[in-house]
């Protein structure tokens, strides 16, 4: 099998101090990132740390900063980036806390403000079964409902970076989910939430977060539908009054 | 630290969730903690996959899924358990569906249903191939909406506290700061998962260590039937990520180096979408046999889906073609999935009654950490999202009603200055010369070679020993990170120290247990022995290892006759 | 609450790891700052009017110059690009985001011939 001598080069919040440590250790094809991170806890340096679990690149832990750009570690092959050395940093635009791991306190926080759950306005009962919604409309919004929340996009997005009420892409893509699911009723509850100086007119289109994303959300054209709902929103409150 | 909350639920996963939603619905005067190690979306949960079963259509009946499930379990289920589980069932994924789940739906808009294994009726409910992590958000963003849940992310539990067999709180790490928390609590459920990275090749996220079990065994409460441990036939080589029995159900056939569809000799009326215990001996003896395929990483077999046609794997299969084409450079639409028997669902746990109440008052425990027992010797696939559902939602409710019914009850401060001292004083200082990582990574071989699919008397004596030999030179580890914040070393060491316990009674009660049945299969005892086995395994802690105790199996309608497919 | 001017200078212009959209973006915004101090000394030309006509024309005949022209032919091409990248944006933002790549290569191309275009004019205009 293929071997390789890599260099990792970790930067670490450690009993916060900035530091850099390297590790150089032999690599083999197949490993990721992920798989790097846990050789060097198990073998060269125990006090490692850093979130991980799926490895599979669904759970959204592992999230960092990868030779500049934010990436899954797990989802990451370390043949695949090109390089012998590779730069590893916490995801930023979030405080770190502990070498790899930073705060996401503050991102899913946000993800409870946009009200990410189906409000109705009559609920029907268990007995009389589910809500009907065909494959069409299942299709409308099921891309926005893959997100992961690993706060990819948040490293990459120049916004969150410089305003930290923004919600950000992520909060704003499971907005969008919800006011495009059929089932849903919350309108009148949710655009305002997301169309205010916080919210959606806060994005510049910059769609780095649609570049960053490991799941194909595409939260930047979540937001710009988001803009134009947000739009068409309040034209008809100001033809109902 | 003390904070105090009505009912604290550990582990925020499927059950977890399901359960803090479940008692907040009871009543929004009680104040929930859910407490877990991780946020609540990285929750192994996520994982699963191919669906989850309820008989909701004409054709199907709760008698019917019931008696699969009875089946499937080898008869080591108990049956009124299964009943109420399947009776609940249907009423669980349309509760989902209005709570926002984007299920697969067929073109008129209703609830699709796909074949699984084991199963006489398709009946497993699934979203794409992402079913399990669809659950997890809806369930997530669902709970968002009750403000009497409070979040405890990164806050490690490492002990329950009981006294004269009340429980009175939980005592856990807070991550970030490193400071030892006390959460005392009217009620207290236990929703930690399997313990799956007992084993070396493994479906298993990293952090399904079986805490939560690890935790309530050292507690006095018994832990049951854990001999049991499920081998999913299909995981991807070379990491054990999990290719859904769905994949199966939607059609694709397992090949061995023949090009032969093999099951035809094991199990020629199901085929492919037997049970998983006797999938997985098929393949295993495919292999033993000399027809799976030579590779880097071991031996496999192959999971055809290329008859499948892209637009159906891109349709209903979307993430094992993602997984497969990232984790194994092989695109299913073009390239049959190399596959192998991979350890996946811990039937065993903590000793419950169908509802999910443990011997200890104000106790309850659900999901895979809990044994009910619904799954027996064997879960069907789709039944443990269900079980989740089903049991956390039972669990929250009770656990709520006991919380409402009930006063604090006191916690002694010598308690937790002794569990500080375990913790910071012993653990934390410690300065051997054993890491951690070769221990555990010892174990895992272990469980792999020795209590594997196929299991005998000597193998077991050997892997008993050598667990024993670990857990001693355990105690001269070493630590080398003596920082509080997010000390990732201490909370490894206190896995593994956990999992090592799990293991031994794994061992242990495969070791007693001479029959075979389910997912249980020694060689040296090839038939299933109703006479003398047809009972629970119960394991009590004590210092010097696990002590054992039957208790017989409940059976109302179904007598155990051979289990053909 | 804003994050300190340092850390958003370092937010909006970091290099590493960005695609295309990202570049437009870091230029649209070092554009739009050049305009903006751009308009401030626009302003102070005008200012000069309060001192009547002439010291207006003789500030602004300095200014027409062919050592000026670099800058000139710079400065069309700042409002050049922040003006289509602008209308680029609008388009992504209210009718079609899926192609916002394909529209910036497209107006780079387009802005490009624009920009060599006026650039001719207006050194016909400087130095004829």
């Amino acid at each position: 099998m293929e071997e390789r001598e890599v260099t990792f080069i970790v930067k670490r919040f450690y009993r916060n101090e900035w530091r850099e440590d390297r590790y150089e250790f032999k690599a083999v094809r197949g490993m990721t990132v992920l798989d790097g991170l846990f050789h060097i806890r198990d073998n060269i340096d125990p006090s490692l740390s850093f979130r991980a679990s799926c490895r599979m690149g669904i759970c959204g832990s592992c999230g960092m900063v990868i030779n500049g750009k934010a990436m899954l570690a797990c989802s990451t092959q370390i043949f695949d980036l090109g390089t012998d050395v590779v730069r590893i940093e916490p995801l930023r635009n979030m405080e770190a806390l502990k070498d790899l791991i930073s705060d996401f306190d503050d991102f899913f926080e946000k993800h409870r403000r946009v009200k990410p759950y189906l409000i109705r306005k009559e609920e029907k009962s268990i007995e009389e079964g589910e809500y009907i919604q065909t494959p069409d409309e299942l299709r409308k919004y099921r891309q926005y409902s893959l997100c992961i929340k690993c706060g990819l996009c948040y490293d990459a997005c120049s916004i969150t970076g410089s305003n930290k009420e923004y919600l950000g892409p992520a909060a704003l893509a499971s907005a969008c989910r919800f006011i495009m699911d059929s089932r849903d009723q919350g309108e009148d509850e949710r655009i305002p939430l997301v169309s205010d100086h916080t919210g959606c007119w806060r994005c510049h289109f910059m769609a780095e977060c649609s570049e960053v994303c490991p799941k194909e959300v595409d939260p930047a054209d979540a937001i710009q539908k988001l803009k134009r709902k947000a739009l068409i929103y309040s034209l008809k409150r100001l033809f109902r009054r | 630290m003390i904070v105090q909350h009505d009912v604290t639920i550990i582990g925020a996963g499927l059950a977890g969730l399901r359960a803090s939603i479940g008692a907040a619905e009871k009543s929004d005067r009680i104040s929930i903690a859910l407490v877990s190690k991780i946020y609540p979306l990285r929750s192994h949960s996520v994982c699963a996959e191919g669906g989850t079963g309820a008989a909701l259509r004409e054709g199907d009946s709760v008698e019917l899924h019931s008696w699969d499930t009875v089946k499937g379990s080898d008869f080591l289920g108990d049956q009124d358990a299964i009943e109420f589980f399947c009776s609940i069932a249907p009423r669980e994924v349309i509760l989902l569906e209005h709570w926002g789940c984007p299920w697969s739906r067929t073109e008129n808009g209703m609830l699709d249903q796909r074949p699984f294994g084991g199963h006489s009726f398709p009946r497993a409910c699934y979203a794409a191939d992402r079913t399990g992590f669809h659950e997890m958000h809806t369930l997530y963003e669902r709970s968002l909406m009750y403000d009497n849940i409070e979040r405890y992310s990164e806050y490690f539990v490492t002990s329950l506290i009981i006294e004269d067999n009340r429980v009175r709180g939980v005592t856990a790490i807070d991550l970030r700061t490193g400071e030892l928390m006390v959460f005392q609590s009217k009620a207290v459920i236990i929703a930690t998962g399997g313990a799956g990275r007992l084993y070396e090749f493994t479906t298993y996220s990293h952090t399904v260590t079986g805490d939560g079990m690890a935790i309530a065994y050292r507690a006095g409460i018994p832990l049951k039937d854990m001999e049991f441990f499920q081998f999913h036939p299909t995981g991807l080589l070379p990491s054990g990520i999990l290719i859904t029995e769905g994949a199966r159900g939607e059609g694709g056939y397992l090949l061995n180096n023949r090009n032969e569809r093999f099951m035809e000799r094991y199990a020629p009326e199901k085929m492919e979408l037997a049970p998983r215990d006797i999938v997985s001996r098929s393949m295993m003896t495919e292999i033993n046999e000399g027809r799976g395929f030579e590779g880097p990483y071991g031996q496999y077999l192959l999971l055809d889906l290329r008859h499948l046609g892209e637009e159906k794997i891109n349709e209903k299969l979307p993430l094992i073609r993602e997984a497969s084409i990232k984790f194994s450079g092989v695109d299913p639409v073009e390239e049959p999935i190399p596959v192998r028997p991979v350890a996946h669902y811990t039937m065993g746990g903590i000793h419950t009654n169908m509802y999910t109440e443990t011997p200890v008052k104000g106790l309850y425990s659900a999901g895979e950490a809990a044994c009910v027992s619904i799954h027996g010797a064997n879960r069907l696939g789709t039944n443990s999202t269900m079980e989740c559902l089903v049991f956390g939602g039972v669990a929250g409710e009770r656990a709520a009603e006991f919380a409402l019914g009930n006063d604090f009850a006191p916690v002694s401060s010598d308690y937790v200055k002794e569990e500080e001292r375990r913790l910071f004083d012993d653990l934390l200082s410690r300065n051997g010369d054993e890491r951690i990582s070769v221990i555990r990574d010892e174990m895992r071989s272990t469980m792999e070679r020795h209590v594997g699919i196929f299991r005998n008397g000597e193998d077991l004596k050997t892997g008993l020993r050598k667990i024993q030999e670990l857990k001693e030179r355990f105690k001269n580890i070493s630590i080398t990170d003596k920082g509080r914040s997010f000390n990732t070393e201490l909370t490894h060491a206190l896995e593994v120290d956990f999992m090592l316990d799990l293991a031994e009674v794994v061992v242990s009660g495969a070791l007693l247990r001479e029959e075979s049945r389910g997912a249980h299969y020694r060689t040296d005892f090839p038939k299933r022995d109703d006479k003398k086995w047809l009972k629970h395994t119960l394991a009590y802690y004590t210092p010097e290892g696990p002590k054992f105790d039957y208790i017989p199996v409940t059976i109302t309608k179904w007598k155990p006759v051979e289990r053909k497919y | 609450m804003l994050v300190s001017v340092k850390d958003s200078i370092s937010s909006w212009f970091r290099i590493e790891g960005r695609g295309i959209s990202g570049y437009a973006f870091i230029i649209h915004r070092l554009t739009g700052i050049v305009l903006t101090a751009y308009i401030f000394l626009h302003l102070a030309f005008l200012t000069s009017l309060t001192e009547g006509e002439s010291a207006y024309t003789s500030l602004i005949e300095k200014t027409v110059n062919i050592r000026f022209l670099p800058f000139d032919i710079l400065l069309i091409g700042v409002t050049i690009y922040h003006s289509l990248n602008g209308l680029r944006l609008v388009i992504a933002e209210f009718f079609v985001t899926r192609y916002h790549r394909e529209l910036f290569v497209i107006f780079i191309i387009v802005g490009v011939v624009i920009w060599i275009f006026t650039s001719y004019l207006l050194y016909r205009f400087v130095v004829v």
